[in-house]
């Protein structure tokens, strides 16, 4: 249940990841709406998350996967470039997600 | 384009002031967050979402000077460093030597995918190769 709620929560953070871009500083009013909405979605569902996992790890998940998200999407559906180093990034983040699982029941 | 009548010193010292209160903001965020307890505290989710707000509005202002790539990496360093560190303190977490080397290769993931989406690190890098492509100085997220 807790890696479901963590899961959505990603989701919403790589939606505020490309809305925050368009909300160009708080300049452009609906984007900035659905930033700040994304942001409350995501962060609801964070909290129901770390009910489960502890907060620097539950965190950590969160913002490094998101991280990793946005990346993805952006080279899917945004033409930007996955580069060889972004890749490297990527690897590091997934890994230790598996790594910290393996090592602790979280 | 903003015009400021100060140095140009003094503007990347005042943003960089603003980044890390930023970090500091999101830590708090963070746990705040965590200790609304799925926002049934009242007290620790007015915190939180008063968290939220301030750590947004630092990094906007921060992200007006500093590299999108930089500033993020920062922000998000901070972050998940300070929540990591001060989650035992404030609540029953335990923080295991296994555990922290996992995390630290999480956020040090991370920092590095935020830098390699810097465009001013971007440009500096592509320098002797000519032209930076308009795919290599990736949208400002």
């Amino acid at each position: 249940m807790s890696w479901i709620a963590l899961g959505i929560a990603v989701v919403f953070e790589v939606f505020v990841g490309f809305a925050a871009g368009k909300a160009d500083g708080f300049r452009n009013l609906w984007w900035t709406i659905a930033t700040l909405l994304g942001g409350g979605i995501a962060t609801f569902f964070l909290s129901l998350a770390l009910l489960t996992f502890d907060v620097g790890v539950g965190y950590a998940i969160w913002t490094s996967v998101a991280g990793v998200g946005i990346v993805i999407v952006g080279a899917l559906f945004f033409q930007q470039r996955l580069t060889k180093q972004k890749a490297i990034g990527i690897a590091a983040v997934i890994a230790g997600v598996i790594g910290l699982n393996l090592a602790s029941s979280v | 384009m903003t015009i400021d009548s100060s140095s140009p010193r003094t503007r990347t010292g005042r943003a960089w002031a603003a980044l890390v209160t930023a970090g500091a903001f999101e830590v708090g965020y963070a746990l705040s967050v965590n200790g609304s307890a799925g926002f049934t505290d009242l007290v620790w989710s007015l915190v939180a979402i008063g968290f939220f707000v301030l750590t947004l509005l630092f990094l906007s202002i921060a992200l007006r000077s500093i590299d999108v790539g930089i500033g993020y990496a920062v922000w998000a360093g901070i972050g998940a460093v300070g929540a990591a560190l001060l989650g035992p303190v404030f609540f029953d977490e335990t923080m295991t030597p296994v555990k922290a080397l996992w995390l630290a290769l999480i956020i040090g993931g991370v920092v590095w995918l935020k830098l390699a989406d810097s465009p001013a690190l971007g440009r500096r890098a592509e320098k002797s190769g000519g032209r930076v492509s308009a795919g290599a100085a990736s949208m400002e997220l």
